[in-house]
């Protein structure tokens, strides 16, 4: 988009539209000397690993994504920290989607809103990005003593 | 951070200044190793292969280096800054052994992080 085109819009619109895309001249990481950058995996982990820093989120990811993150990590394909964490970047912001597995008895919006604090402040402390919106499914509950049913139900024991 | 134990290294151009990051690398608080599989970014010599390091030379005798990093979690401070310390010790380090019209543009880019219990 050009100049000219943004300035003709409405500023609240215009607005929007170059927060969203920053243009390409831009790079807030780059300097005549070498630039830096940060893989779009990292946020995606320190995000992970920021929610599980909150007291009462047992896990992340859905029970789907648990079970075979199971497996794939287990054979090193699969990075724990990255499973329920889904995050879209760009050179300025991020908008990150997270899946947690809360301990049963904790207060859901409490934590929550914790989460959502801890990932803004690691993100945006770590990266430099401006983080847009946090996202947060509650999949499931966790309570103590699910692990082992878990093992019972994969070895066979009744 | 300190440079003066560069000076023992007999260094010359592409290899000697991937040696010199390497050396960087290792002793950058916060940085636990360099990052990808063997092959993908390396800069080889005749007795090994520097990982993690790209090493660039143009037809000038410049050379570019590319650094690819992983750091440990939580880190103290923001990459891009850490990027940049990590650019200005190479660029110190290459003056003390002489090197530094050689070293071109130091591009470093942080591709994991290493939580505690990874680290083990």
């Amino acid at each position: 988009m050009s100049e000219a085109e943004k300035t003709a819009r409405p500023s609240t619109l215009a607005a929007q539209v170059t927060t969203v895309t920053p243009s390409d001249d831009d790079e807030p990481l780059q300097d005549e000397l070498g630039k830096t950058t940060i893989g779009e995996g990292v946020v995606t982990k320190v995000a992970g690993l920021a929610a599980r820093e909150v007291e009462g989120v047992h896990d992340l990811g859905g029970g789907t994504a648990r079970a075979v993150g199971s497996v794939t990590q287990k054979v090193g394909l699969g990075d724990a920290f990255n499973q329920g964490v889904s995050v879209e970047s760009g050179a300025k912001e991020a908008a990150i989607d997270l899946t947690l597995v809360i301990d049963y008895g904790e207060s859901i919006p409490r934590i929550a809103d914790a989460v959502r604090s801890q990932v803004i402040k690691r993100v945006e402390f770590i990266t430099g990005l401006r983080v847009i919106e946090v996202n947060i499914t509650v999949n499931d509950l966790y309570f103590p003593g699910d692990d082992d049913l878990d093992e019972e139900r994969r070895s066979g024991v009744r | 951070m300190t440079t003066d134990g560069d000076s023992d290294l007999v260094l010359s151009g592409r290899l000697g200044l991937a040696r010199l990051a390497e050396r960087v690398i290792a002793r950058t608080d916060g940085v636990t190793g360099t990052s990808g599989p063997a092959g993908r970014w390396q800069t080889v010599g005749a007795q090994q292969a520097i990982r993690g390091v790209l090493a660039v030379e143009d037809a000038q005798g410049r050379v570019d280096l590319e650094l690819h990093l992983v750091v440990r979690w939580p880190p103290r401070m923001p990459l891009e800054q850490l990027g940049g310390r990590i650019r200005e010790d190479l660029r110190r380090s290459a003056g003390t052994v002489g090197l530094r019209a050689r070293l071109g543009a130091v591009s470093v880019a942080f591709d994991d992080v290493l939580s505690e219990i990874e680290s083990v």
